[in-house]
């Protein structure tokens, strides 16, 4: 785990920021964020609708908290957890065969596949180190 | 442990943040939601197949080569003030009836891209399956609509187009 405090502030940045402008792009358009979740046919209509209400709000405040040095371990382990769920997300999505939008970065989303779950683990590594590099100063 | 707990404790907090922010900055499209709306205007996959929603810039790599015959699903006035070049005009409020005979002859399964306004505009949803409906099976939805077209400085179409 990283403990050099520059780069723990390089991590905040970077991921608090990725999570901002991901929430952003889903929040200018809830019904197609909803469809895309709707594509992965693991929850219904219904679901969908409420995940694509509240998910973005939660990547945006968790990302603005990381980024801001507020709430660092709780924003960092939202964000931690939120990882883990995209990927194991994805993982199901590639051995149920399913052809999917990731959703995940607006117009720059791509194909559900394993280079979306390199970059979930990259991120998912600079969540931990913040999550438990203020564990241990605290 | 405390210190766990309280972690814990803020990271529940982040999540009802989020519930009231977004409920509060959509509100209107909860409202619709509560009132029956969207219980089935998204597209299940299940019962449209054929249907997909693209970005922008996939409909236009489409329209460029080519590949597509493109609907404007929006009313004939907006259409005629300006459309994707090539596009034809089929409004969703007049698809109830009859499909128009240049709609008919073409082959099931003939790429069809279409749009409306724009945001959250349900016409070229509605159209979409319309034309599922009638057997075509690859149907794309642009989702960004003309207001993304016009946007991204693509080119654009006055007048009546084809009919």
């Amino acid at each position: 785990m990283v403990r050099n405090k520059t780069l723990l502030v390089l991590f905040r940045l970077v991921l608090g920021g990725l999570f901002v402008y991901a929430g952003i792009v889903k929040v200018l358009d809830p019904l197609d964020f909803a469809q895309n979740i709707r594509n992965y046919r693991l929850v219904g209509q219904s679901l969908s609708f409420l995940a694509a209400i509240i998910l973005p709000w939660l990547e945006i405040l968790a990302g603005l908290a990381l980024a801001a040095g507020v709430w660092t371990r709780a924003s960092a382990l939202v964000i931690s957890a939120l990882l883990g769920f995209f990927i194991v997300l994805t993982l199901v999505t590639i051995v149920r065969g399913l052809d999917v939008d990731c959703g995940c970065f607006g117009a720059l989303s791509r194909k559900s596949g394993f280079g979306v779950i390199l970059e979930d683990l990259g991120m998912l590594y600079m969540g931990l180190c913040l999550l438990f590099a203020h564990e241990r100063r605290d | 442990m405390s210190e766990t707990r309280k972690t814990i404790r803020q990271a529940l907090a982040i999540g009802a943040l989020s519930v009231l922010v977004g409920a509060s900055v959509h509100f209107s499209l909860v409202r619709r939601f509560v009132q029956g709306d969207f219980r089935d205007t998204f597209l299940s996959q299940e019962e449209y197949p054929g249907i997909r929603l693209i970005t922008t810039r996939e409909a236009e790599d489409l329209w460029a080569a080519g590949e597509a015959v493109v609907f404007d699903a929006r009313p004939e006035r907006p259409f005629r003030e300006g459309h994707v070049p090539g596009a034809r005009s089929l409004p969703a409020v007049e698809s109830g009836g009859k499909l128009p005979a240049g709609v008919w002859e073409l082959a099931r399964g003939k790429t069809l891209v279409v749009y409306c306004e724009g945001g959250d505009c349900q016409s070229s949803l509605a159209l979409a399956k319309r034309l599922h409906d009638e057997g075509f099976r690859d149907i794309r939805v642009m989702t960004g609509g003309w207001e993304e077209w016009k946007k991204a400085g693509l080119p654009e179409e006055k007048g009546d187009g084809q009919e």
